[in-house]
């Protein structure tokens, strides 16, 4: 069996971790996708409203988070990835912005990644194709930034993954940033290669993946190896819901609009042995806190359906 | 490049004239010879054998044959009757699509009838002087590792008929329809679909395949057009140039679907990639969805402005070709758009100098320009075109005009750049 994993965020509280890790191992979880980005959220960086949460030194933020970490281990849960804030860069916003983001947001987030034990930590790519005029001018920016990331996850021993993304023209989600997974293949081993470790992976994100239409099987196979985590949750096609996989349909049929046939038949072919990790925070928001669980240990009874069929 | 408006929802094949008045009224020289409109994909799901089909109209009164089971010679001779047609009002058929399938279709035994329908399409062509036919991919009942072996000899059974035929066939991308929701199909992977096309030439021994990008169907699956258009290159013969809403299958004008003021088609990615590849094939206009919702009293107004949208596409994809054949140019405007082309063209296209209405920047410089009074390009020598770099480009071609300039006036846009001005992104 698959270990099955679940984000953080509306379930850990800072107040009392225990409680939250306590009700995720009770759901059936045994792995956590710790929501770093909630510290810092991205509306609000876009707007440059940086809070200061990230100021502190990072003794100080290690000290914050001791009780999250000391909470999950007593829960029997692992912290398998981490979700760095984003955007690390904001087209637009002042040099001091973007300094910020990089030299401070993401370096401390490397640094507490490997606080808590987690071996991955999930980035976003920079949005850039639409300004510097093609794919390939706006991954240079990227791979600036991974560069810049990639001597502290040699060191920490981490392995950041780049995750497939999607950009809005006039309200239709279309490709953006790690959508070709030839490329990001070749993008990966490349960088791996320069820096004689696996300093770099693949996040595959069902939901915005089902946005632009990608083939599931298709794209994972061609990752292979180099899918290391994943963020599963679903859509309607249409708009980034991050909602319980299978709950759209689009026909009489009411069969899901989803390819999750495509989706486990990938993860089989290419032998994917690491966490099924569901991306679906807005579920427990949307259910009322009531039914809090029992929406968890449904989640994680769809994560063990997922880890039985990828099986057989 | 070759502007072609595909019929559909303009005109119907028994009652065309009306439709073919105006599309030459509103200046359109080629239409696509649809001959998917003779046997459509709805007639090609439901008619399973003339037995059938005889049973079921017992009694119904209506007693004309479907185009797929009369004989051979009369579906040619109701083909050569609409092109007698075309031609007699001097519309052009350089491209052709043959018959298909809908993307949801229940039919598995699509081979052997879109076969012997794409073999009669090849004559046809033939015939009609058409350059190009458009046969999509098969995929219906077929398992991901078949479709190649399916493909590889379907099309080479198809190579005879379009050498003959002197023909080029050009495989287009596919959706899939996974239970309502469109994803990405056969072909649209550029990568593979550029290796299929490169295979079958080579099989053939001459370029007889060339792919038609749907642009329709790289937007609904979200597709990056400038990669999907980079990728396969000089492989691109014709683009079907449609609009839709990114969730469902239309064919729009381009720039009717709109969401909050913006376009719903990445119209930027496309231009950019077939700028990129120097695109100069057949470029089909294919709005069937507005041209029914417009009234048959508007239609001939559409026409216009949807002509008027083709040779748009083809000015913004040529963009630099009309830069190259002018020497000696100078811009009208010393704001944003010159300063994007500076940064885009001017080191290659370099102008003499801008000019402006606003007095307090003569003098200046602008972006390595000097900025001059209007005034100045009355002492343009006869070859220098005057490009407008301002969004009030008629109101400022009438000022010069009236200035008695000579020089030609042309208009520069920056609405699809290769790329925008990151310098300032950075907030410098």
């Amino acid at each position: 069996m698959l270990q099955i994993g679940v984000q953080t965020k509306n379930v850990v509280e800072d107040a009392c971790p225990e409680e939250g890790f306590a009700l995720l191992k009770c759901a059936g979880f045994s792995c956590v996708d710790f929501s770093l980005n909630g510290y810092l959220v991205n509306k609000e960086i876009y707007q440059s409203q940086i809070n200061t949460f990230f100021d502190r030194p990072i003794r100080e933020l290690e000290t914050f988070f001791a009780p999250h970490k000391k909470a999950a281990q007593a829960a029997g849960i692992a912290i398998n990835q981490m979700h760095m804030p984003y955007p690390n860069y904001v087209p637009g916003g002042s040099r001091e912005l973007n300094d910020y983001l990089r030299d401070v947001v993401a370096s401390k987030s490397m640094e507490l990644c490997a606080f808590l034990g987690c071996p991955y930590i999930v980035v976003h790519g920079f949005k850039l194709a639409r300004f510097l005029g093609s794919e390939e001018r706006e991954w240079e920016q990227t791979e600036r930034f991974l560069e810049f990331l990639a001597p502290m996850a040699r060191e920490m021993g981490i392995t950041v993954c780049i995750e497939n993304l999607y950009d809005g023209i006039g309200g239709h989600m279309v490709e953006g940033p790690c959508c070709n997974a030839q490329k990001s293949a070749i993008r990966i081993d490349r960088l791996n290669e320069k820096y004689h470790a696996e300093i770099l992976g693949f996040c595959f994100d069902t939901g915005h993946a089902n946005l632009v239409g990608l083939d599931f099987e298709r794209f994972l196979t061609t990752l292979g190896p180099r899918l290391k985590v994943l963020h599963i949750h679903d859509n309607d096609g249409v708009s980034d819901l991050h909602q319980i996989p299978f709950t759209f349909t689009k026909t009489r049929d009411n069969r899901p609009s989803t390819d999750w046939e495509g989706f486990v038949q990938g993860l089989r072919r290419i032998r994917y042995d690491g966490v099924l990790s569901f991306e679906t925070a807005p579920v427990l928001s949307a259910f009322p806190d009531a039914m809090k669980q029992k929406t968890l240990v449904f989640l994680a009874e769809i994560g063990s359906y997922f880890s039985r069929e990828i099986g057989r | 490049m070759n502007i072609i408006c595909a019929p559909s929802g303009i005109m119907g094949i028994v009652h065309p004239a009306q439709g073919i008045q105006d599309m030459t009224k509103a200046g359109f020289e080629n239409i696509l010879l649809d001959l998917s409109s003779f046997c459509p994909p709805g007639d090609l799901e439901t008619l399973e054998s003339l037995e059938k089909w005889r049973e079921k109209q017992k009694g119904t009164g209506k007693a004309r044959l479907p185009f797929l089971f009369m004989p051979s010679n009369e579906r040619c001779a109701a083909v050569a009757a609409l092109l007698s047609r075309y031609h007699a009002a001097g519309l052009h058929t350089p491209a052709a699509r043959a018959p298909w399938l809908w993307p949801d279709t229940k039919r598995t035994d699509q081979s052997g009838l879109l076969l012997s329908l794409t073999q009669e399409s090849l004559l046809l062509c033939g015939e009609a002087g058409c350059e190009t036919l458009i046969v999509k991919p098969l995929f219906s009942g077929l398992l991901r590792e078949e479709e190649w072996a399916a493909n590889r000899e379907f099309y080479l059974s198809l190579l005879p008929a379009a050498r003959e035929n002197h023909v080029t066939i050009l495989l287009e991308n596919q959706c899939r329809d996974h239970d309502g929701h469109l994803i990405r199909g056969i072909c649209s992977d550029s990568g593979e679909a550029a290796a299929w096309v490169d295979w079958l030439n080579e099989e053939a021994g001459e370029e007889r395949f060339g792919f038609c990008m749907n642009v329709g169907t790289c937007s609904l699956c979200g597709q990056n057009m400038q990669d999907f258009a980079r990728t396969l290159g000089s492989r691109i013969k014709a683009v079907i140039l449609r609009d839709g809403n990114g969730q469902k299958e239309m064919s729009a004008l381009p720039f009717t679907c709109t969401s909050h003021g913006q376009p719903q088609t990445d119209w930027l990615s496309l231009i950019r990639g077939l700028r990129e590849i120097g695109f100069d094939g057949q470029l089909i206009l294919d709005f069937v969805d507005t041209a029914k919702a417009f009234s048959p009293l508007l239609r001939p107004q559409l026409l216009q402005l949807a002509q008027a949208t083709a040779e748009y596409f083809r000015w913004q994809i040529e963009m630099e070709n009309v830069l190259r054949q002018h020497r000696r140019i100078v811009l009208f405007g010393a704001g944003n758009m010159c300063r994007n082309y500076m940064k885009c063209y001017g080191e290659k296209y370099p102008p003499m100098f801008t000019c402006d209405n606003n007095e307090r920047l003569w003098g200046t410089e602008f972006c390595g320009l000097t900025v001059r009074p209007p005034e100045s390009l009355k002492e343009l020598p006869k070859d220098c075109v005057i490009f407008i770099c301002n969004i009030y480009y008629r109101e400022i071609e009438k000022q010069l005009k009236s200035m008695g300039i000579q020089n030609r006036i042309a208009f520069f846009n920056d609405e699809y750049m290769p790329s925008f001005y990151y310098d300032r992104l950075e907030g410098r």
